[in-house]
């Protein structure tokens, strides 16, 4: 960076430290107090390709090769309006030629090759595509997603893993500590011999040691809250980013457990043979037999005729003393249900 | 020598072996039957590669479709030479026991330096120009140009092994390096590629740790093997450093800086091409677009730049859109090179992680953790297209597009570490950013996972708990061997205190006490008087050995010990080194006498031998722990403790402990040697650091042999080294340490040897 040289100037780095270099739209460089000199009045003409320019536009140039701050300028401008995602194209293929598209316009912009008609297929762009791009604005891609993810959950292992380690050694010099101290006080007012004491002390703190790198190496003790956000199938839990939301589930109270009842049907009629029963009384005499391929899906012929006498014998003594309008309701459906069965 | 080894017939090519040999045999047959990894220990000196060798290929005879391969990793070229060299000789015996050739085939591979024999190229010196010049060689284009245009370079010795060196296969032998070298010459087939390519059907190869464990080359030369191979790593006591290394990348400004240029090239080469010859581009275009890996890069020397990641994480999709096209691609990686350069302008050290890197790259320049991840496969794919055939000039960008791809890969298990200075020189501006791998399982994995059986050994491996967690595997055997002598040939001792009584310790409160410097002074002298030949002293960092040799200056200790030894001392740079290791050796040689002053972690300690009278006495000046302040230590200390769980202080001491017992076991490299280990600090009689040590130190170190004082410790060396110094002869060792195959095969042997098996 210390070649840096402002061509209006000719003020280098190395001479004056504190020069800082601007570029405007153009992508021509010029130094701080070039700028203020010559676009004192607010606007002005570039030096190098005299395209007037705004002094507001001015920018501290970030990159070495003036270029490509402005390529950069007019990619976050142009990326702005062609936010399409992965997930707005039926293929892989498509997107790639929708990506190439859009790197030929930002390649034409910032070369100028052919400006005008660029220009004009933007415009037509944001015409046609007014509410992807507004859609897309508020949405996060899903590779940005996962990033931010990784980064979060990088930064809550790192904290509980440092936590958990400098409580596991101010732990293990507080054992080692008292350990000593245990020793000197046994050392001094115990009557036993020292040899033996001394010896217990050797084992006593060699087991602690191994429980010790045992307890590190089982890992944390009570695996703090590990926080997903991902169900195992990749689903995303929560509201972030703009995914199609979800209500939040509501929260379910623990209830009593569900244990089944059999139903009990009023079927307003004489009572129809059980299902079991349809074969001893000789009700299939009449009814064609399931075919083999029929068998296969689990459909016996048991099944249509134990319905057809549940409907037939059904309702047989309902008296229509209810209101009208409830049964003709309970009719329609019926023969929804007909239809569709 | 024929054995039976739990049912097993191995040819030894000696006629003795020792009983630890044969116990390291057993174990490892149990291994190899239950097909699963292990980690053995058994000292230097005691014939281990042999060993192994010896039993791994009677057991691929025996049982030829279990095992079919065996691949010996080894650290440097000379060890893979002597590696070679043993198995020579066991190959050598199988003969002339049976009478008939056999028919396996062993090689070993290394770089292109050490196997080009292209006139020119062979005569670089640098490992990465010559890879450069080969590329652009025999890079496919070159070729398919060379086609259309003979005045194209290409390497003769590459066309003649392509035209017919897969048609004939390397026939069955033994070939070391220079054994390829000459089959190539005769051939005139490049024996770099005829390495490569016989790997897949070879029974035996030996090479370096890296074509295993760095993905960037593992891809590219191990693809192919089975998983019935068994893998040896030798030497393998710093194998988790290795696997770091292997994942970490390192960015300077200087190295950004050559990214721009790098940019530019690339910048012109493009719009060249795009005027020239704008059908392939478009044809490359054409390809990401569909998706299509590329289908040429089957062309084995095309693959110059590959992706940095494991197999397993790298994404099978289309290259984004984003980065398709090339000079999109180019602002992209512009864009990638101007943000780093931003990142290195920070007054304070920043760490973060990966993901934290990532947010703040998308909101600062709008880059995507997709294309990140594609930089890699992208930019190598563009080179290719350009058809750039001298990559030297790229390493730069192909290192941040490395670093590019690992970021957006890896979320767990590496950190940013961006650094504005050295911690040496806080006032010279230096920015560095570290992107270091913590955990050193990551990429040894896929090792693990492939092969039936990885055997782990080294000569200090202790403590052999350790290994097993760092890496993360469960081995079913886990031993170490102890070595049987005949006479008490080691001499460990414990000097705690000089002859005032004061403490030795390198402890950082008492480390510039010059009551300390002068006693390990004093201890220096006295060895030096009583210790014939060659003493090795081994400080724990460069800075404090000039500041105890600057000290031991003044107080006048220098003069007298040049009054009984010459004093060599070891630098940071490796040509000052080599030349003062070649006068220490002539000096022991004629029998002047020498000091060394080396340092833990050094050269020196780590693969250089002092047998013999080049080394009667290891000094250990203080216990060599690793730079604690190290950021890049503290974050791999922390990840350690939060994810397998191994307390800082734990990996510390192990650390420390591995490299003193590397360092001490540099004198002794055989049973009829003999040396003095002094280990000059009080804390070395710990319980903890002392149980660190391997079993064949430990089991002479008495605790008669501890907590000594200078005057002590030079009594008991002046009355060991007369005892040593009576004449040896093998019939000593006999039955003790070397066994003939009767006194092998004699039953209260065998029962010893069983013990000696359950012990473990």
């Amino acid at each position: 960076m210390d070649d840096q040289t402002c061509p209006k100037c000719k003020t280098t780095k190395y001479r004056n430290p504190a020069m800082v270099l601007m570029v405007n739209a153009c992508g021509h460089a010029l130094c701080e107090s070039c700028v203020e000199l010559l676009f004192a009045k607010g606007s002005g003409s570039c030096p190098e390709c005299k395209i007037p320019l705004r002094r507001n536009n001015f920018r501290v140039q970030l990159f070495e090769d003036a270029g490509v701050d402005k390529e950069v300028d007019i990619r976050k401008r142009i990326l702005k309006e062609f936010n399409k995602r992965q997930e707005d194209f039926p293929t892989l293929r498509e997107y790639n030629d929708y990506l190439e598209q859009v790197e030929t316009i930002i390649f034409n912009l910032v070369y100028d090759i052919d400006t005008t008609n660029t220009n004009k297929l933007i415009d037509n762009y944001k015409k046609e595509n007014k509410d992807i791009i507004q859609r897309n604005k508020n949405r996060q891609s899903q590779e940005e997603m996962e990033l931010e993810e990784l980064l979060e959950s990088e930064k809550i292992q790192q904290k509980e893993k440092a936590e958990l380690y400098v409580n596991a050694e101010l732990e293990e010099k507080k054992q080692k500590h008292k350990a000593r101290e245990k020793l000197i006080d046994e050392l001094m007012f115990s009557d036993a011999d020292a040899k033996s004491i001394v010896a217990s002390h050797v084992q006593a703190t060699a087991a602690i040691a191994k429980d010790q790198s045992k307890l590190i190496a089982s890992g944390p003790p009570a695996p703090a809250v590990v926080k997903s956000n991902k169900f195992s199938s990749g689903v995303q839990i929560g509201l972030r980013g703009s995914q199609s939301s979800f209500l939040p589930i509501p929260k379910q109270e623990d209830l009593p457990l569900y244990s089944y009842t059999a139903t009990v049907f009023d079927y307003n009629g004489p009572t129809p043979p059980a299902i079991e029963m349809l074969g001893q009384l000789n009700y299939f005499a009449n009814i064609r037999a399931a075919s083999a391929a029929e068998r296969a899906g689990g459909y016996t012929e048991a099944l249509s005729c134990c319905r057809a006498l549940q409907e037939a014998m059904g309702g047989l003594f309902y008296c229509p003393q209810s209101s009208h309008k409830t049964t003709v309701a309970m009719v329609a459906e019926e023969v929804d249900d007909m239809e569709i069965t | 020598m024929k054995l039976n080894v739990d049912g097993l017939l191995v040819y030894f090519p000696y006629d003795y072996i020792y009983p630890e040999q044969f116990s390291y045999m057993l174990e490892l047959k149990h291994a190899l039957d239950a097909k699963g990894h292990c980690l053995l220990e058994m000292p230097s000196g005691t014939g281990k590669t042999t060993t192994l060798l010896s039993l791994i290929v009677a057991y691929m005879k025996a049982h030829p479709y279990e095992l079919t391969k065996l691949v010996y990793c080894s650290r440097t070229v000379p060890e893979i030479e002597k590696v070679m060299e043993e198995l020579r000789k066991l190959m050598d015996y199988y003969e002339k026991e049976m009478g008939v050739e056999q028919n396996i085939l062993g090689l070993a591979l290394s770089s292109r330096k050490n196997l080009c024999i292209h006139p020119s190229v062979s005569k670089e010196r640098e490992g990465k120009v010559v890879d450069g010049r080969c590329y652009s060689l025999t890079a496919s284009f070159v070729r398919s140009r060379h086609a259309g245009d003979d005045s194209v370079p290409i390497c003769n010795f590459y066309e003649g092994f392509d035209a017919h060196g897969k048609e004939f296969p390397l026939p069955p032998g033994v070939y070391n390096l220079d054994d390829l070298k000459d089959y190539g010459q005769t051939k005139g087939w490049c024996p770099y590629f005829l390495a490569r390519y016989t790997i897949t059907h070879a029974n035996i190869v030996v090479y370096s740790y890296h074509y295993l464990l760095d993905p960037k080359i593992a891809e590219v030369v191990s693809k192919e093997i089975t998983k019935t191979s068994v893998v040896v790593f030798d030497e393998a006591h710093n194998i988790d450093n290795v696997c770091i290394d292997s994942m970490s990348v390192k960015i300077t400004k200087r190295l950004l800086d050559k990214c721009s240029n790098s940019i530019q090239i690339l910048e012109t080469t493009i719009t060249k091409m795009k005027d020239n010859d704008s059908k392939r581009l478009r044809r490359e275009y054409e390809r990401l677009v569909e998706g299509l890996r590329d289908a040429s890069v089957a062309r084995e020397t095309d693959m110059a730049l590959v992706n940095p990641v494991l197999p397993s994480e790298i994404l099978e999709e289309a290259v984004p859109g984003s980065i398709r096209n090339a000079e999109h691609f180019v602002a992209f990686i512009r864009r990638v090179v101007e943000y780093i350069k931003t990142r290195l302008r920070v007054q304070h050290v920043v760490q973060e992680s990966p993901a934290g890197f990532l947010r703040d790259i998308h909101t600062k320049v709008c880059i995507d953790r997709k294309p990140l991840r594609f930089t890699a496969e992208r930019l190598a794919s563009l080179i290719r297209t350009l058809e750039i055939s001298d990559l030297t000039d790229f390493s730069p960008l192909v290192t941040i597009s490395h670093f590019a791809t690992l970021v957006a890969t890896y979320t767990k298990g590496f950190t940013i570490i961006i650094e504005p200075f050295e911690d040496r020189a806080p006032t010279v501006s230096n920015p560095i950013l570290y992107f270091s791998c913590l955990d050193s399982s990551i990429a040894i994995k896929p090792v693990f996972n492939r092969f039936q059986t990885v055997v782990i050994t080294s000569g200090t491996l202790s403590p052999l708990d350790m290994y097993p967690k760092i890496l993360d595997f469960h081995p079913v055997i886990m031993s170490s061997f102890t070595m049987t002598l005949a006479r008490p040939c080691i001499l460990p001792m414990i000097v705690s205190k000089g002859n005032d009584q004061v403490a030795m310790s390198s402890r950082f409160e008492s480390r510039e006490d010059s009551a300390v410097i002068r006693n390990y002074g004093n201890l220096l002298v006295e060895v030096a008087a009583a210790v014939p030949d060659g003493i090795v002293c081994f400080f724990t960092s460069y800075l404090y050995l000039e500041t105890v040799v600057s000290s031991w200056y003044d107080q006048g200790i220098i003069d007298q010990l040049q009054r009984h030894k010459l004093l060599f001392i070891e630098t940071q740079d490796a040509a000052e080194t080599s030349l003062a290791l070649v006068n220490y050796i002539k000096a022991c040689d004629n029998g002047r006498g020498a000091v060394l002053l080396s340092v833990a972690r050094g050269k020196v300690s780590e693969g250089i031998d002092f047998d013999h009278h080049l080394g009667r006495a290891v000094l250990m000046f203080g216990i060599p722990y690793v730079y604690t302040q190290s950021r890049i230590l503290r974050a791999r200390l922390e990840y350690l403790r939060d994810n397998f769980q191994i307390r800082e202080n734990d990996f510390l001491t192990f650390d420390a402990m591995r490299h003193a017992a590397q360092c001490l076991g540099r004198c002794m490299r055989g049973k009829t040697d003999y040396g003095i280990m002094i280990l000059g600090d009080k804390r070395f009689s710990r319980a903890d650091k002392r149980s660190k040590l391997p079993k064949w130190i430990q089991e002479h170190l008495k605790d008669t042999l501890c907590n000594l004082s200078t005057e002590e410790c030079i009594q008991i060396a002046k009355r060991w080294l007369r005892q040593m110094a009576q004449p040896f002869s093998r019939e000593d060792q006999l039955g003790i340490s070397l066994l003939t195959l009767e006194q092998l095969q004699s039953e209260e042997m065998q029962k010893k040897i069983q013990q000696q098996a359950q012990a473990m």
